[in-house]
């Protein structure tokens, strides 16, 4: 536990305990509350994040901290766009994985201000990450529908059915993780020579996204014909992702190139 | 006695479970390959079944377009397996496989991957690869300098013996109360090059700028007594408290930068130090700019930690990278238009079995 006493601590904090309070004004049913609520706490952490930007002088998604701060901010805009354009609810999951995201950042890893080692300092570090982020997200998304459909659930709230929802998420998410994989490659080309080093961080964002090309080409064999494996297929991607993000930094298993970034 | 061929439906299906198979199979390795760690997992990658696999699985891509007549009214899918056969035949080509094939069938004679050393002031055009004899480029590089950069200031950490730990900005003029019983630390002076001199009867602590380099700072403790001792504290000697000393202190920076300034020399005679030669390129070659020239690309990678002499270039050819690069844009531009593409379509939520039929059939019902 990292306790921040700090102004960024306390904003992260705010911004925690708004997306709580926004889920259980949705689990008590005052919607215009929750959305509220959820607004402000998009509002909040995104100043969060500008805070931090300003703090440290540098796109901040260069550690954990960091990444999870950023995710904390871009949930909101990506729930938004999928209920306005992607026909996709499950806001309330939403607001989950936004406190889920900003705890880890608000009171588990080390907010120290680090500078940029000469690896970092390209311009494909700024994108690399965001579109990661982006797609991970709605990765997210994905696997939570998912796994509310294989335990029963029904996500419908007017919007396009559980598994329809999950598959319209992957189908968000999947190029946004494949544009991610590549300029990844096409960095460490520029920084190490390799367009491919065969570093466990690269090997486990293959397997994630060998994961969804799976489920793509499954559901596309065989339809709705058994949706909870379509489902499974996702939820599975959504752990390697975990895995890929976090085990990789934290564990000391598999040191690599990518290990700064811990 | 006419034997009866397989439908294409049939065929379809097959091919379909073979592809999904082998991604499965390729996310299984991966995991097993990043257990195991870089260098293993780039072996079991360039073994000779997984060779195989790769050609086995580029041959199956290639084979779909043929087999999945779909894949012509749905360019995005399209330009997705085709994106992946370019990058597949890309790495195959730049492999350690390719480049030797290439050197029995063509005869061309180039390494795939080599360090150079060049000393600042010289010339050098010797790769040596991580087995085998060096060989002579066609070029030469020539090290006109060879510099580490430095966020500034660095940091001066404080331990003391009881386990209780401090960072001060190693700035000069930077005072830092400790607290309590430690008292307070002050930073007096900061040296690029340190030297001790003497001056009379009396050794002094000078700095001198040159091509030596040996940052420290002068540091004076100042117990809550008010008692004072000044301290220096270098950067290439990490601190340790000696007997009767209350801190251990260290001084760090952190390295922004590693640069060396290179000049491209067109004279395929030259081979040593000092020669001259006609300059036809220059470049600073830093962590993420390599220079890319003559089929190669040179890497910033290493350097001399003691005196900051030389430099070690990583030298990697360019063969199948255009290929590779061509491949992702396809690949990327594919799943865009498929898959957001989809998205832009009206809602549809009543794909069925009846769908995955039609799917299976190859004909062109929209989905
Ligand atoms: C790493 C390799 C591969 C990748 C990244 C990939 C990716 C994809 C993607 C993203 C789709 C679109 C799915 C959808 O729209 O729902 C797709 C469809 C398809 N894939 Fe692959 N695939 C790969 C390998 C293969 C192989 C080996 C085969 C051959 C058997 C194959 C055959 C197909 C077919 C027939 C479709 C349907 C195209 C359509 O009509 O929409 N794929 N693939």
């Amino acid at each position: 536990m990292a306790i921040k006493w700090t102004i960024q601590g306390l904003l992260i904090y705010t911004a925690l305990a708004m997306y709580v309070l926004a889920f259980v004004a949705r689990l008590f049913r005052v919607r215009r509350a929750g959305q509220a609520l959820y607004f402000l706490g998009f509002a909040v952490a995104g100043v969060a994040v500008v805070y931090r930007w300003w703090h440290v002088w540098h796109v901040p998604m260069q550690n954990l901290f960091e990444v999870f701060l950023c995710l904390g901010v871009l949930i909101w805009p990506i729930s938004l766009l999928c209920r306005r354009r992607l026909g996709v609810g499950g806001v309330a999951g939403d607001m989950v994985i936004a406190a889920i995201v900003l705890f880890p950042a608000g009171l588990i890893f080390s907010a120290e201000p680090q500078q940029l080692p000469p690896a970092l300092q390209s311009g494909l570090f700024g994108p690399h990450v965001f579109v990661y982020m982006l797609a991970y997200i709605f990765m997210a998304k994905a696997s939570v529908q998912a796994a509310a459909q294989l335990a029963g659930k029904e996500f419908g709230e007017g919007f396009a059915e559980t598994e329809e929802g999950t598959y319209r998420m992957v189908c968000a998410g999947f190029p946004l993780l494949t544009l991610g994989l590549v300029l990844g490659s096409v960095w460490g080309q520029q920084a190490w020579g390799d367009w491919w080093g065969w570093d466990p961080k690269e090997l486990w964002s293959l397997a994630s996204w060998l994961v969804y090309v799976g489920y793509l080409h499954w559901r596309y064999m065989q339809g709705r014909r058994y949706p909870r494996v379509n489902s499974v297929w996702v939820v599975v991607g959504m752990a390697v992702i975990l895995v890929t993000l976090l085990w990789v930094n934290l564990s000391r298993l598999f040191e690599g190139l990518h290990s700064y970034a811990r | 006695m006419a034997t009866k061929r397989p439908s294409k439906t049939k065929v379809r299906r097959f091919l379909l479970w073979v592809g999904l198979a082998a991604v499965v199979l390729l996310a299984v390795l991966s995991v097993y390959g990043a257990f195991v760690g870089a260098e293993r997992a780039e072996g079991i990658f360039n073994s000779l079944p997984l060779a195989v696999y790769w050609v086995g699985f580029s041959v199956l891509l290639g084979v779909s377009f043929w087999v999945f007549p779909r894949f012509t009214d749905r360019p995005g899918a399209a330009s997705i397996h085709l994106g992946c056969v370019f990058v597949l035949l890309g790495g195959m080509v730049g492999s350690q496989w390719g480049h030797d094939l290439q050197r029995v069938v063509l005869g061309t004679e180039k390494i795939r991957r080599g360090r150079m050393v060049i000393y600042e002031g010289a010339s050098e055009n010797r790769v040596y690869p991580a087995s085998g004899e060096a060989k002579e480029l066609g070029f030469s590089l020539r090290l006109k300098d060879f510099r580490m950069e430095h966020y500034e200031p660095g940091v001066l950490q404080i331990e003391s013996r009881d386990g209780a730990g401090w960072r001060v900005a190693a700035e000069a003029g930077t005072e830092y109360e400790l607290g309590g019983e430690y008292g307070k630390v002050r930073v007096l002076r900061k040296f690029e090059n340190f030297k001790l001199v003497l001056e009379g009867d009396e050794r002094v602590a000078v700095d001198a700028p040159g091509p030596d380099s040996n940052p420290a700072v002068e540091v004076e403790l100042i117990g809550p007594d008010g008692s004072s001792s000044v301290k220096y504290v270098f950067e290439r000697f990490r601190g340790h408290a000696g007997a009767g000393e209350r801190f251990a202190l260290s001084y760090f920076r952190m390295v922004r930068d590693y640069v060396s300034e290179i000049e491209v020399v067109a004279d395929p005679c030259l081979q040593h130090a000092g020669a001259g030669g006609e300059v036809v390129a220059s470049k600073d070659i830093e962590v993420n700019h390599p220079l890319h020239w003559g089929g190669y690309r040179f890497y910033q990678s290493s350097y001399d930690d003691k005196e900051g002499k030389f430099t070690v270039l990583q030298v990697v050819s360019d063969t199948g990278l255009a290929v590779v690069w061509f491949g992702y844009a396809l690949l990327c531009l594919g799943v865009f238009v498929q898959m957001w593409g989809k998205l832009a379509k009206p809602q549809k939520t009543n794909f069925t079995v009846t769908e995955a039929k039609w799917r299976l059939s190859g004909q062109s019902r929209d989905c």
